[in-house]
C-alpha cells in the first residue's frame, strides 16, 4: 500500500459524518467555554481596581467598569517588581533545565525497562535498605553523617559478598517501575524537612541547583512511566533490523526509537515542565531570597489583607503566558508525531 | 543487575512472565548499555528519595521538639499512629462511625458481592495460581474493610467521613469524571475536524496554571457574593444559601476545581495514545462493515488500555495528595468536611508537629501503595502483560 | 560483571561521601556557637549607643543584615523604604527577604533549628516568640533597650512594653505594630455603638437583610471572619475574653494558672460559642468561608453594619481606592460583658466593680484581645555580634517615634498604633486623610483598648500553633458547621489541650504560660 492511499483511507476513518460533526463541535464549544471563562475572569480581574472587585461582579470592561492597568503597573514596575522579575527568571531556568534532564534520564530508563531485563536480587535490596537504615540511625544517634554513610556502605558491601548469594528470589522490571512510581506517593509535606536538611548539609540551600535536582528526582518516575508505554507500543522489528546492520544500542535509541516516540516525548516534556514550573511547597523551603520561584509570589498575595485578587490575576497570567507559547510551539510536534505514527505500520 | 535477554534466564524468573522470546540479534555489549540506560535515573531517585523517606518514617515514630540550640527527636513508638486510629484524632482521621443507612447497606453489599464474584471468576480462570489467590483474597478483604469504613462514615445516620475517607471520595469520584470527560474530548479531537489544533491547545490551558493559582481562581469563581455566578445564584433563589455551609456543596466545588485543572492531563495522554494507535486494524474492521462504536470498543479501547492504566495510576497517586484546592478554597471547612489527608498532615506540620504529620503522611503512603499494588497487579498485569 | 558494577558504585558513593564531608561543617557545633555569642553582647551595646547620635560615624560600615518577613506590601514596605536611609546613616546594609505569610513561622523555625541561620533577624508575630526563646534562638534585648534613649521605650503602650515584647521579665522583641481586636460600626446607621456582646447581636439582627449601601441588595448585620484555618480561633477568644478575664492582663484567658487546666469547659466559653454561632445568622451566607480579608472588603464596600477586626479597617476605610465608607465608619473598643466567670465554680456571675471585676466601666467588663500581638522585630542569637547590633539598631530606628508615628498613619505599611504619642497626636491622622471626627473616634477606641489594664494576651506557650490553629480552630469550626454539638466541641478542645500539655510536659508548659503572663 502506498503512503498516499494510506492517507486517503485514514481520512475515511477519521472524517466524521455531519451529525457527528455538529455534536462534536457543540461539545468542543461548551468545553472551550468551560476552559476559557475562568481565564477570561482572570484577565478582567487583572484590569480591575480593588473596589470593582469587591463590589462586583462586573463582567465587561468599559461597559461595566472602567479598566485600569493599576495592578499590571504594580506587579511589573511598581513595588512588586523585585518579587516578580527575579522569581520569573528562576522559574524559567529551573523548570526548563529540570524538565529537560528528567526527559533525558527518564526516557533512557524507560527504554531500558522495556528492552532489557533486570533481575535485582531481593537480598541485595533488603541489604541496601538495611544499610540505609543503619546510616539514618547512626546519624540520628549523633555520628557525623559522612562517617555513618561510610560505615553503612562498608557493611552493605561486606554483607553482600557473604549473604547475597544465598538469596535466589529476584525482582523484575515491573517491580523496578513500581518502585519508581511509588516514590511519588508520599506527599511533599512529609519529605520537605528531610530534603531541606539534605541540601543544607550540601550548602545548596537557596540555589537553583537544589530546585533543579529536586524536581528532577520528583518528576523522573512520571517520565519513566509515560515513556515506558510509548516504547512498548513501538514494534521491535525495526530495532532488530538495525542491530543486524551493526548499529549499537545507543545509536538505535537515538536514531530510531526517539524519533518514533516524538508525540509521547513532547507530551511528557510538557507535563514535567508544568509540574516543575508550578511547584510550591518544595520551592518554598529550598529557596530564600535568591532562588524563589513565581508560585511563591502568587501565594504571597494572600497575606494579612486577604487575597489581592487583582495582583494575583496579573501574576497568574504572566506565569502561564510562556507555557502557553511552549504548548503552541510543541503542538506542531505532536501533529508531526501523528504522521510518523501513521506511516510506521 | 544483569541484562537477561538470553532465553535461559527468562524462563527461570519466577516473578515475571517471560517476554515473547524472539531471536535476539543484539550482541554481548548489551551489558554495559543496560547499565548506562537505567542507572542515572535510578541513582537520582535513590539519592533524593530514599533518605527523606526513611527520615520521615523515623519521624512518624517520634516527637519533634525544640531544645536548647537545636531540636530533639524523641522516639515514642507507635503513639502517633495510635492517636490517629484509636485516640483523639480518630474521628478527624477516619470519621464518625454510625449505623449505615439502607443506601449504605446496598452500596456495601454491592461492593462485597462484586469483589467476591471477581474472586470466583479468577479462581475459575486458567491464570489462577495459589500465590495469586492468596494475594487477591487479602486485597479484597482489605477493600471490603475500606468499603465498610466508607459506608459507616459517609452513608450512615449521623456519621461523618474523616480526612481519609474524604480523600478517597476526591480520588475516585474525581478520576471517574476526569477520565470520562478527557476520553470524550480526546476521541472527538482525533477526528479530522477543522480547527482541532486550536482546541487542543485551548484544552491544555488549565493544566498550566500553578495549582495554588487554580485554587485562588476557583475561590473567585465560587464566591456567591461577588463572583461571576453570583447573579445566577441569586436568580435561582439561592441568595441566602452558600455552598460552603454544606459539606457536599463544598466537596463538589473542590472536585470540580480539581477536574477542571487535571482533565487536560488525561486528555493529552489519551490523545497521544489515540493518535499513536495503528490504523490497519481499524481499516480492516471498517472494510468488514463494523460501525464506529464497535471499532471504538473492540479495537481502539484495547489499544489505549495500557496508557489508560498508567494515566489513571499517575492521576490516582497525584490525586491522593490533593492539598492546594481544599487549602485555599475552604481551608478544609466547613468543619472538617473538605479536609484531605495531605491537608490534615499539612496543618499538623505547620504547627510543627512533625511526628504527627509524618504519621498521617505514612498512612497515606500505605493506603496509596495498597491501592497502587492492587491496581497494578489486578489490572495492569491482566491487560498489559498477558 | 555485577560485582564489578557494585564495587564501582560503592567506591563512587564513598568518594562522594568524603567530598561532602569535607565541604560541610559538622552540625552539633551550633550549640557552642550560641553560648559564645551571648557573652559578647554587653560590650557591643555601648558602642552602638554611643554611635547612634552621630550618624557620620557609620558604626556598621560593611555589615549586612538579612531580615526576613512575609511578602508584603504590608510590613515589608516600610522596612524596605527606610532601609536605604538607615544605611546612609549607619553603613549597615539591610536585606529584606520575604516569604509567603502562611509559612513564615515554619520557615523561620526551620532555619533556626537546623542551624542554617540564613536570617539574622526576623519581623514576626510575638505570639510565636516563646517557641524561639526556649531553645535559645532569640537574643535577649533587655540591656540594649535599657541603654537606648532613641527608642523612647516608655512611650510604647504598657501592654506592648510589659507583656507583648517581654518574656519572664526580659525584652526579646521590638514592637513595630500594635495588633488587637476592636469593633467597627457604621456611624451613619448606629448612634450608640454596642457595649456588650448581647447588644452587638441585637444591633446586628436589626440590620441583617437591610440595604446598607444603596444598591438595592440586602446587606448584613455583622461581618466577622469564621473561616477555618484563618482567624476564627482568635475571634472566639475575642468574644470569650470579657467573660473569662476580669482581673487584669496577668490573669489570662486560656489556662488556669494553678494547674494548667484549660478554661474552655465552662459557662463563659459556652456562652462565647453561642454568640459566635448566632453571629453567623446575621452575616453573609458564606460567613463560614470568609477570612478577615473578605470581611474587610465587605465592610469597606458598605455591606456590613458591624464588624470585629484588627486596626486595619481604620486605615482601609479612608483609602478611596478600596472604600465607600470613609466618612461613615466608627470604631469602638471590643464589646464586653456584664457577667464574668467564677473560676472556681465554672459559672457566670454578675460583674460587680468592687469585687470580681475591678476594671469594669459602667458595669461592663471589657477585655480587648491582643490577638496575634503585632509585628515585632526579633534578633537571631546565632548571628554575628556586629550583625546583631546592627539589626537591633535598625529595629530601634524603625520603632522610634520619628519614623513609626508617620508609618502607622499610612495604610500600606500595615502598621497600627502602639505608642502613646501615636494616638494622642491626632494631627498626623487628619493629615493622612482621616476626618477629624473619625480620627478622634478611631484613636479613642485604640486608646481605650490599649490603656485597659485588662487587655488579653495571646497564647504564647510552646506549640501554641497546635493549641490554637489545630485543636481549637478545628473544634470551633466543626461546631460552627454543625458537625458537632457545643458540648462535644468544648470537650474536644479540653481533651486535646490536656493531651498536648501532658505530651509536652505539664510543668514546663505551666512555667512558660506563667512566664508570658509575667507571673512568677
Amino acid at each position: 500500500m502506498s503512503v498516499k492511499s494510506k492517507l486517503f483511507k485514514r481520512k475515511n476513518i477519521n472524517a466524521p459524518s455531519p451529525i457527528a460533526k455538529i455534536i462534536s463541535y457543540t461539545i468542543l464549544v461548551i468545553w472551550t467555554f468551560v476552559v476559557l471563562f475562568p481565564l477570561y475572569w482572570l484577565a478582567i480581574t487583572s484590569l480591575k481596581h480593588p473596589i470593582d472587585v469587591n463590589s462586583g461582579p462586573y463582567y465587561i470592561p468599559f461597559v461595566d467598569f472602567q479598566p485600569s492597568l493599576y495592578a499590571w503597573q504594580y506587579v511589573l514596575f511598581g513595588d512588586l517588581q523585585n518579587d516578580t522579575i527575579r522569581p520569573y527568571i528562576n522559574t524559567v531556568i529551573v523548570a526548563l533545565t529540570s524538565a529537560t534532564l528528567a526527559l533525558i534520564l527518564g526516557a533512557s530508563a524507560a527504554y531500558a525497562l522495556t528492552r532489557f531485563r533486570y533481575n535485582p536480587k531481593l537480598g541485595t535490596i533488603l541489604l541496601f535498605i538495611g544499610a540505609l537504615l543503619l546510616d539514618v540511625v547512626l546519624t540520628m544517634v549523633g555520628v557525623n553523617w559522612a562517617i555513618a554513610l561510610a560505615v553503612a556502605v562498608a557493611v552493605f558491601l561486606i554483607l553482600m559478598q557473604v549473604l547475597a548469594k544465598r538469596f535466589h528470589r529476584s525482582l523484575g522490571n515491573n517491580d523496578i517501575a513500581f518502585w519508581l512510581i511509588s516514590q511519588r506517593m508520599l506527599p511533599p509535606v512529609a519529605v520537605v524537612i528531610p530534603i531541606y536538611i539534605l541540601f543544607q548539609r550540601l550548602h545548596l540551600l537557596d540555589t537553583r541547583t537544589a530546585l533543579i535536582v529536586t524536581y528532577l528526582a520528583v518528576n523522573l518516575p512520571i517520565v519513566v512511566w509515560l515513556m515506558r508505554d510509548y516504547f512498548q507500543s513501538i514494534p521491535i522489528d525495526l530495532e532488530e533490523t538495525a542491530a543486524i546492520d551493526g548499529a549499537s544500542r545507543y545509536r538505535i535509541f537515538l536514531s530510531i526509537v526517539l524519533p518514533l516516540s516524538v508525540p509521547g516525548l513532547v507530551a511528557t516534556f510538557l507535563f514535567v515542565l508544568v509540574f516543575a514550573w508550578n511547584e510550591y511547597l518544595l520551592a518554598l523551603f529550598l529557596s530564600g531570597a535568591n532562588a524563589q520561584t513565581l508560585p511563591l509570589t502568587i501565594a504571597a498575595q494572600n497575606a494579612t489583607r486577604g487575597p489581592q485578587w487583582w495582583y494575583m490575576s496579573v501574576l497568574i497570567l504572566i506565569m502561564i503566558a510562556p507555557v502557553i507559547l511552549i504548548a503552541i510551539f510543541l503542538e506542531r510536534y505532536i501533529a508531526k508525531g501523528l504522521l510518523v505514527g501513521a506511516v510506521k505500520g | 543487575m544483569e541484562p537477561t535477554r538470553q532465553e535461559t534466564a527468562t524462563s527461570t524468573s519466577a516473578t515475571n512472565k517471560p517476554k515473547p522470546t524472539r531471536k535476539r540479534p543484539f550482541s554481548g555489549k548489551e551489558g554495559m548499555a543496560s547499565s548506562v540506560f537505567i542507572w542515572p535515573a535510578l541513582l537520582v531517585v535513590l539519592l533524593l528519595s530514599i533518605f527523606p523517606l526513611l527520615v520521615s518514617l523515623y519521624l512518624s515514630f517520634s516527637r519533634f521538639k525544640f531544645v536548647k540550640g537545636g531540636f530533639e527527636v524523641k522516639w515514642i513508638g507507635l503513639l502517633n499512629y495510635k492517636k490517629l486510629l484509636f485516640g483523639s484524632e480518630k474521628t478527624h482521621f477516619l470519621g464518625k462511625m454510625e449505623q449505615p443507612t439502607t443506601l449504605g447497606w446496598i452500596i456495601f453489599i454491592g461492593i462485597t458481592v462484586l469483589l467476591i464474584v471477581t474472586l470466583i471468576h479468577y479462581y475459575r480462570s486458567d491464570r489462577r495460581s495459589t500465590g495469586g489467590l492468596i494475594f487477591r483474597a487479602i486485597v479484597y478483604a482489605i477493600l471490603i474493610a475500606f468499603a465498610w469504613l466508607l459506608v459507616i462514615t459517609t452513608f450512615s445516620q449521623g456519621g461523618r467521613p474523616g480526612t481519609m475517607v474524604v480523600t478517597w471520595i476526591y480520588v475516585f469520584v474525581g478520576i471517574v469524571i476526569q477520565y470520562a470527560v478527557a476520553l470524550l474530548l480526546a476521541v472527538i479531537l482525533t477526528q479530522q475536524l477543522p480547527g482541532r489544533r486550536f482546541f487542543r491547545v485551548i484544552f491544555l490551558l488549565p493544566m498550566m496554571i500553578t495549582p495554588v493559582g487554580v485554587a485562588y481562581l476557583f475561590r473567585m469563581l465560587t464566591d456567591t457574593g461577588k463572583g461571576p455566578f453570583a447573579p445566577l445564584w441569586q436568580a435561582a433563589g439561592l441568595g441566602m444559601y452558600s455552598w460552603v455551609n454544606d459539606p457536599w456543596g463544598a466537596r463538589i466545588a473542590i472536585i470540580i476545581g480539581d477536574a477542571w485543572q487535571w482533565i487536560p492531563f488525561m486528555f493529552i495522554v489519551l490523545l497521544a495514545a489515540l493518535e499513536g494507535q495503528s490504523m490497519e486494524q481499524r481499516e480492516a474492521a471498517l472494510v468488514d462493515g463494523a460501525n464506529r462504536w464497535q471499532i471504538f470498543w473492540n479495537i481502539t479501547m484495547p489499544q489505549i488500555i495500557p496508557v489508560t492504566i498508567t494515566v489513571v495510576l499517575i492521576r490516582m497517586i497525584e490525586a491522593f495528595k490533593i492539598v492546594d484546592l481544599p487549602n485555599v478554597l475552604t481551608n478544609g471547612g466547613p468543619g472538617t468536611a473538605t479536609e484531605s489527608l495531605t491537608l490534615h498532615a499539612y496543618f499538623s506540620w505547620r504547627a510543627l508537629d512533625l511526628g504527627g504529620s509524618a504519621a498521617i503522611a505514612y498512612s497515606l503512603l500505605i493506603v496509596v501503595t495498597f491501592f497502587g499494588i492492587a491496581y497494578i497487579n489486578i489490572l495492569r498485569r491482566r491487560f498489559v502483560e498477558e | 560483571m555485577k560485582l564489578r558494577t557494585g564495587i564501582v558504585i560503592a567506591v563512587l558513593v564513598v568518594v562522594l561521601a568524603v567530598v561532602l564531608a569535607a565541604c560541610s561543617q559538622a552540625a552539633p557545633q551550633v550549640i557552642e556557637k550560641t553560648v559564645v555569642v551571648t557573652q559578647v553582647v554587653e560590650k557591643e551595646v555601648e558602642k552602638e549607643v554611643v554611635a547612634t547620635p552621630t550618624p557620620e560615624a557609620k558604626p556598621y560600615e560593611g555589615v549586612e543584615v538579612n531580615i526576613v518577613t512575609f511578602t508584603g506590601p504590608q510590613i515589608a514596605e516600610p522596612l524596605q523604604r527606610r532601609a536605604p536611609d538607615f544605611e546612609a546613616m549607619t553603613g549597615a546594609k539591610i536585606n529584606i527577604i520575604t516569604v509567603p505569610f502562611s509559612d513564615l513561622y515554619t520557615k523561620i523555625l526551620t532555619d533556626a533549628a537546623t542551624g542554617t541561620n540564613s536570617f539574622d533577624a526576623w519581623v514576626f508575630a510575638p505570639q510565636w516568640m516563646v517557641d524561639y526563646i526556649l531553645p535559645g534562638y532569640m537574643e535577649d534585648l533587655t540591656d540594649r533597650v535599657a541603654n537606648d534613649p532613641q527608642i523612647e521605650w516608655d512611650d510604647i503602650a504598657p501592654f506592648f512594653r510589659d507583656f507583648s515584647a517581654s518574656y519572664n521579665g526580659k525584652i526579646y522583641t521590638i514592637p513595630l505594630d500594635g495588633d488587637f481586636h476592636m469593633g467597627y460600626y457604621r456611624s451613619d446607621l448606629i448612634d450608640s455603638p454596642p457595649k456588650t456582646w448581647d447588644e452587638y447581636l441585637e444591633i446586628a439582627k436589626k440590620f441583617q437583610g437591610q440595604d446598607l449601601n444603596g444598591d438595592g441588595d440586602p446587606d448584613f448585620g455583622s461581618c466577622v471572619s469564621m473561616k477555618r484555618g484563618a482567624q476564627a480561633y482568635w475571634f472566639i477568644h475575642t468574644i470569650a475574653a470579657p467573660y473569662i478575664q476580669s482581673k487584669g492582663t496577668s490573669q489570662g484567658v486560656f489556662f488556669n494558672t494553678k494547674d494548667m487546666e484549660p478554661l474552655v469547659n465552662n459557662a463563659a466559653f459556652s456562652k462565647a460559642l453561642d454568640i459566635y454561632n448566632e453571629m453567623k445568622d446575621y452575616g453573609p451566607p458564606d460567613s463560614l468561608n470568609l477570612d478577615v480579608g473578605d470581611t474587610r472588603a465587605l465592610f469597606t464596600s458598605g455591606r456590613c453594619a458591624l464588624s470585629i477586626d484588627w486596626g486595619d479597617i481604620g486605615t482601609l476605610a479612608i483609602d478611596p481606592d478600596t472604600s465607600v465608607v470613609a466618612d461613615k465608619t466608627g470604631a469602638m473598643i471590643a464589646p464586653g460583658s456584664t457577667e464574668v466567670l467564677n473560676w472556681d465554680t465554672g459559672e457566670l456571675v454578675p460583674c460587680s466593680e468592687g469585687d470580681n471585676c475591678p476594671y469594669a466601666v459602667d458595669g461592663v467588663n471589657h477585655a480587648p484581645y491582643a490577638a496575634f500581638g503585632g509585628w515585632s522585630g526579633g534578633v537571631n542569637a546565632a548571628a554575628d555580634p556586629k550583625v546583631k547590633d546592627a539589626a537591633y539598631a535598625f529595629f530601634s530606628y524603625m520603632s522610634a517615634p520619628a519614623q513609626s508615628n508617620e508609618d502607622v498613619t499610612i495604610g500600606i505599611t500595615g502598621f497600627n498604633p502602639y505608642r502613646q504619642s501615636q494616638f494622642l497626636n491626632r494631627e498626623l491622622w487628619v493629615k493622612a486623610g482621616m476626618s477629624p471626627d473619625f480620627a478622634s473616634n478611631y484613636l479613642g477606641a485604640i486608646e481605650d483598648s490599649l490603656n485597659s489594664p485588662n487587655m488579653v494576651l495571646d497564647l504564647r506557650i510552646p506549640q501554641n500553633q497546635k493549641y490554637q490553629q489545630v485543636i481549637l480552630d478545628t473544634a470551633v469550626s466543626q461546631f460552627m458547621a454543625g458537625e458537632i454539638s457545643k458540648e462535644d466541641a468544648m470537650k474536644q478542645i479540653y481533651d486535646g489541650w490536656q493531651e498536648l500539655t501532658d505530651e509536652l510536659g505539664r510543668d514546663d508548659q505551666l512555667a512558660a504560660y506563667k512566664g508570658t503572663l509575667g507571673q512568677k
